[in-house]
């Protein structure tokens, strides 16, 4: 599904040269359940958005879904967000002029579906989240669970492969990180691959693996399944 | 001074402009250009207010004119006019009449040279002419300041098609002073050539009297010449009691019309309204640079306005903290206030060059005069303060943020 | 997808509608001021007769005086004498040929209840009506022996035939001007050339005559010339004197097709200056000059200064109002960096983000756009108001200009569009949606 070869990040400001991430080395099968973790500043975030296209390495060799990401460009990128990943992030990122029904929309737009197709699936996804009867209201409306539901609806519209949540839980109180995390491992049971950042270290044990970030690097904790082995190089 | 510079975070503000630098080049280009606009639009606003200023030397409020025109065939024009002239003198409330050839700031009329000597090859000094009889400058209400008026003996005929002059003139002061090297006061009695050889002596001279063309760079010379034109059109030009103009305009126009079939009276105009129409252009222009000038300046007040709002709602958080860890609302508010200022500064600079060159291009384009160094002051010192005054109220919105959104988070 | 785009477009105006409206009213002002003193300016400097405007040319001839030219720049004189235009009108030496000046007289009509009255007229020779292509309700001209012979004929404007003949065809009425009885030959139909190039010496907005009469009639001294008269060599009294003396005041206009034609006249009115040179006139006489319509109006400056002056000033109006407008949308689009973010994390290409800013920068520019049209409509009526009549049919829109006033608009706000919406694609998708 996604494998990652020597992947590097660095940054360079003001001539100081920062590296956020050295020489990854990690395979994602088809189905993972995957918790990342990790102390602040550790690389996590540089590490998702190099998973999810957001950024590009310095690099190394990314391969999602067998597509040899450095030979994309822009709109072959794009493509390949539009069509395979979905994001959920820890403020949410709804759009605030949109009202639920065309939030859940703006992927499906890009993707370029007729109306009936886009009109099916928005309403669909939102009532697989219990907010079907909320469509017209804008997120500011809703509380910060519901908010997240609705990006998750949104995040799943295109049907993707791929999940990436960034700390999906990290602005709920517990009660609603309970009820996102059980969406997750739900809609992870239904086939999706997700990769989850987070720093709560009872989510992250709900994953079928965890791998831990340090300084750049990757190491993999436990190994529940025997799915595979990541090797952070040390 | 280095102490207070750094109090007032100047260095500070730099620093953070630099980070911006497309927002306040923006609204730096904006001033600038303003600044170019404003200053030049105000200068000829100025400079045609300054001819609209003028005095005619004419007693304008209370004198009008009209034409008489003659379509009868076998007329006695001569017995006609004399006959005009005296109904009309005889009417009550008028003061003076006299039949004229042109009247001033109408746009049409006539003009020659005079020369101090005769020669067919010599620069004559250009005039306009207004042929006149003896009531002439009591009509028109121009000041004799020298020498005598004309008498009714010194009236003559003047055929259509004649070239002759008679031998006396008045003259203006400003027509005396371009002849006599600027010393009016010698032109009185001198002989001088009018149509290159026929002598001609200044008996007079009046304070001021225009020409009929605005434009013209010697409007303010003009000769009176005892004349009556004998032809069958003329125009009679007619001096009221004070305040009695326009009841009498319609009463003599009818009296003429009425007491002669044989001829049309039209264009019955008071001299006010001649005025009027004459700097008609002038009146327009200024309005419309007017008009420029509000509506620039409110454009870039309401531009400093809105980027200024803008530019403090992305930095709630960062305006929460400062107050947060003591900054006063004063403080907050001074900060936005000197970054405008510099802000404002470097724009009146470049304006102030974009001034003076578009004034160039305008002199050799459109042959104005070089602006006035005091207006460009002007225009900076007013300028500044409208950005001052634009970036208060977002400033002051600035101040009034909690400290407490620090902690919070956005509002 | 276009649809989309502008719904966007419409909530993102509406969620910052106080610098939207901001920006559609700079926008506006500066349209409606540019398009202002842009018509006034393209009507002044328009051409008056298209099709011919380059076979039909002005002649000067410089029979000034010798020591001082006649203007500053050593041009040739902007009419002829009297002796010289009729020469050159005799000669016959063009396809075609018009002498004329102003004049104005007296028309008593039939009718004895109504009031005589003073009309504006010219007096031309046979050839101004078909040189000039002006076009006919009723009659024609007159002919080139009419001329000669100074027949009392006359053509009549439109209006002119519907205050005597109550708009009826009135070929071969008479009218009665100046004492005398004139055969009507034509009446001429709407016809308003802007400028009014064929006499523009007393200003170049002024309105058609409404008699044209014979020019060799003007001899007979039966109305009174119009127009500007300039002299500078003193002459004895009298008008035989005055025909003979050097005094402009004649506008001759000829018709030569092709440059050979033009050429060959140029050189002939340098033969005829060499002949006169002999008799102690032209001092100059290689300074002759033939333009045509749209160098001769250039070379007049029919464009006023003023006008050219504030279409200057309203399109440097214009670029403060783009950069107002820039800075705005700079900051709009800079505002709307987390949306921009999430939507490419959505799947939105760089392209597609540029589209749909370039659509709400469109947007704002048509709403600017209508706006300048209905300020410049606004704007041509107070014109009209604040210059008064000559300046009437200068301050009238056409299509092509409310098109050209949309287009400005749109172009300027896509061009005010272009750095910001570079500027909103340029967005990091990962800063924006870890900030908060």
């Amino acid at each position: 599904m996604l494998t990652m070869n020597k992947i590097s990040k660095s940054f360079i400001t003001d001539d100081v040269a920062t590296h956020a991430l050295r020489d990854i080395q990690l395979h994602v099968n088809e189905g993972d359940f995957v918790s990342v973790t990790g102390p602040s500043g550790s690389g996590k975030t540089t590490f998702l958005n190099i998973a999810g296209l957001l950024e590009t390495s310095t690099s190394g060799e990314y391969l999602l879904d067998g597509e040899d990401i450095a030979k994309l460009n822009d709109s072959g990128r794009s493509r390949m967000r539009n069509q395979k990943i979905g994001f959920i992030f820890q403020s949410f990122n709804l759009i605030p002029d949109l009202n639920l029904f065309d939030n859940v929309d703006v992927p499906l737009r890009y993707r370029g579906l007729n109306t009936a197709e886009r009109r099916k699936r928005i309403e669909h996804h939102l009532d697989q989240v219990g907010l079907a009867s909320r469509m017209k209201h804008l997120p500011s409306q809703l509380s910060g669970g519901q908010q997240q539901r609705v990006a998750i609806a949104r995040a799943l519209a295109t049907s993707p492969r791929f999940l990436l949540a960034d700390e999906p839980t990290g602005n709920l109180d517990s009660q609603m990180a309970q009820s996102v995390m059980s969406l997750l491992e739900d809609i992870n049971k239904a086939g999706t691959t997700i990769l989850m950042v987070t720093h709560d270290p009872s989510l992250a044990a709900r994953a079928t693996r965890q791998i831990y970030i340090k300084d750049g690097h990757v190491s993999e904790l436990t190994n529940k399944n025997s799915n595979l082995h990541v090797v952070g190089e040390a | 001074m280095l102490e207070l510079l750094a109090r007032l975070e100047l260095g500070l503000i730099f620093r953070a402009l630099m980070r911006n630098k497309i927002g306040a080049l923006l609204i730096a280009l904006q001033i600038a250009l303003t600044l170019t606009i404003m200053v030049n639009a105000i200068f000829m606003m100025q400079e045609r207010s300054q001819q609209m200023a003028r005095p005619s030397g004419l007693d304008e409020t209370n004198t009008f004119y009209l034409s008489n025109t003659i379509f009868a065939q076998n007329y006695n024009t001569q017995t006609a006019l004399q006959q005009d002239l005296q109904r009309i003198r005889q009417t009550p409330g008028v003061v003076a009449v006299t039949q004229i050839n042109a009247i001033p700031l109408s746009g049409g009329g006539w003009s020659m040279g005079l020369q101090t000597k005769p020669g067919d090859d010599l620069e004559g000094t250009g005039t306009a002419v207004y042929m006149v009889d003896e009531h002439g400058i009591e009509a028109l209400g121009v000041e004799l300041i020298a020498g005598e008026n004309f008498q009714s003996s010194d009236i003559v005929w003047r055929e259509v098609g004649s070239t002759k002059w008679p031998p006396k003139t008045i003259i203006t002061k400003a027509l005396a002073e371009a002849m006599f090297e600027g010393d009016w006061k010698k032109a009185l009695g001198k002989t001088v050539y009018i149509d290159n050889h026929q002598p001609v002596q200044i008996t007079g001279i009046i304070n001021g009297l225009q020409a009929p063309w605005n434009g013209w760079n010697g409007v303010e010379r003009s000769m009176l010449v005892p004349q009556q034109l004998d032809g069958k059109g003329s125009r009679y030009f007619i001096r009221t009691e004070a305040g009695r103009r326009d009841e009498l305009m319609p009463v003599i126009e009818k009296m003429l019309a009425d007491s002669d079939r044989g001829r049309i009276i039209r264009n019955v105009t008071s001299m006010q309204q001649t005025r009027d129409e004459s700097y008609q252009e002038h009146q327009a222009t200024n309005t419309i640079l007017l008009t420029v000038i509000i509506v620039l300046t409110l454009i870039t007040g309401f531009g400093i306005v809105g980027l200024a709002m803008f530019s403090i709602n992305r930095r709630t958080r960062q305006i929460g903290t400062r107050r947060a860890l003591g900054a006063s609302q004063w403080q907050v508010m001074r900060y936005f206030m000197l970054e405008n200022l510099l802000i404002s500064f470097a724009g009146v600079i470049l304006g102030a060059a974009g001034a003076v060159g578009l004034n160039i291009w305008l002199v050799a384009t459109f042959s104005m005069s070089p602006l006035s160094p005091v207006l460009l002051v002007i225009g900076v010192v007013a300028l500044l303060i409208v950005g001052q005054l634009a970036v208060s109220y977002p400033a002051l919105v600035a101040s009034k943020i909690s400290p407490a959104t620090a902690t919070r988070g956005r509002a | 997808m276009f649809s989309y785009y502008l719904k966007l477009a419409y909530l993102s105006c509406k969620r910052t509608w106080g610098m939207t409206l901001l920006m559609v009213c700079a926008i506006g002002l500066g349209i409606g001021a540019s398009m202002t003193t842009i018509t006034v300016n393209y009507l002044m400097s328009a051409n008056p007769i298209p099709q011919k405007s380059e076979q039909l040319f002005f002649v000067q001839m410089d029979s000034w005086e010798p020591n001082n030219p006649y203007s500053d720049d050593g041009d040739a004189p902007e009419q002829v004498t009297y002796r010289d235009g009729t020469y050159l009108w005799q000669a016959q030496k063009a396809k075609r040929q018009s002498i004329q000046t102003g004049m104005s007289a007296v028309i008593e009509p039939a009718d004895k209840e109504v009031l005589p009255f003073m009309v504006q007229g010219r007096a031309n020779s046979a050839d101004f009506f078909p040189m000039f292509d002006v076009p006919f309700l009723y009659g024609s001209g007159w002919d080139h022996q009419a001329d000669l012979k100074k027949e009392r004929v006359i053509v009549i404007n439109a209006e002119l035939n519907e205050r005597l003949f109550g708009g009826k065809d009135s070929t071969g009425q008479t009218v009665r001007m100046a004492g005398e009885d004139y055969k009507v030959t034509g009446v001429i139909d709407r016809w308003n050339p802007k400028p009014k190039f064929y006499d523009i010496s007393t200003g170049a907005f002024n309105a058609v005559e409404e008699v044209f009469v014979p020019f060799s009639l003007i001899t007979e001294q039966k109305f009174s010339r119009s127009g500007n008269t300039n002299c500078w060599k003193p002459s004895e009294s009298g008008f035989q004197a005055f025909l003979d003396s050097e005094c402009i005041w004649l506008q001759l206009w000829v018709e030569l097709p092709t440059e050979q034609d033009k050429q060959d006249y140029l050189s002939f009115m340098n033969a005829y200056a060499k002949e006169q040179h002999q008799y102690g006139r032209f001092a100059r006489t290689d300074n002759n000059k033939l333009r045509d319509v749209m160098q001769w109006l250039e070379n007049q400056q029919v464009v006023s200064d003023d006008a050219s002056m504030m279409m200057a000033m309203s399109l440097m109006f214009l670029l403060v109002c783009l950069l107002n407008t820039v800075g705005l949308l700079l900051a709009k689009f800079l505002g709307k960096a987390s949306e921009i973010g999430v939507r490419q994390a959505l799947g939105a290409s760089r392209n597609d983000l540029f589209i749909q800013h370039l659509i709400e920068s469109g947007c704002i520019g048509l709403a600017g756009g209508l706006l300048g049209l209905v300020l410049a409509i606004l704007g041509l009526e107070a014109i009209k108001v604040m210059y008064g009549d000559w300046i009437r049919d200068l301050a009238q829109l056409d299509l092509s200009l409310v098109a050209m006033a949309i287009g400005l608009a749109i172009v300027s706000a896509l061009l005010a569009g272009l750095y910001p919406t570079w500027r909103a694609c340029q967005v990091q998708p990962s800063v924006q949606l870890k900030s908060q």
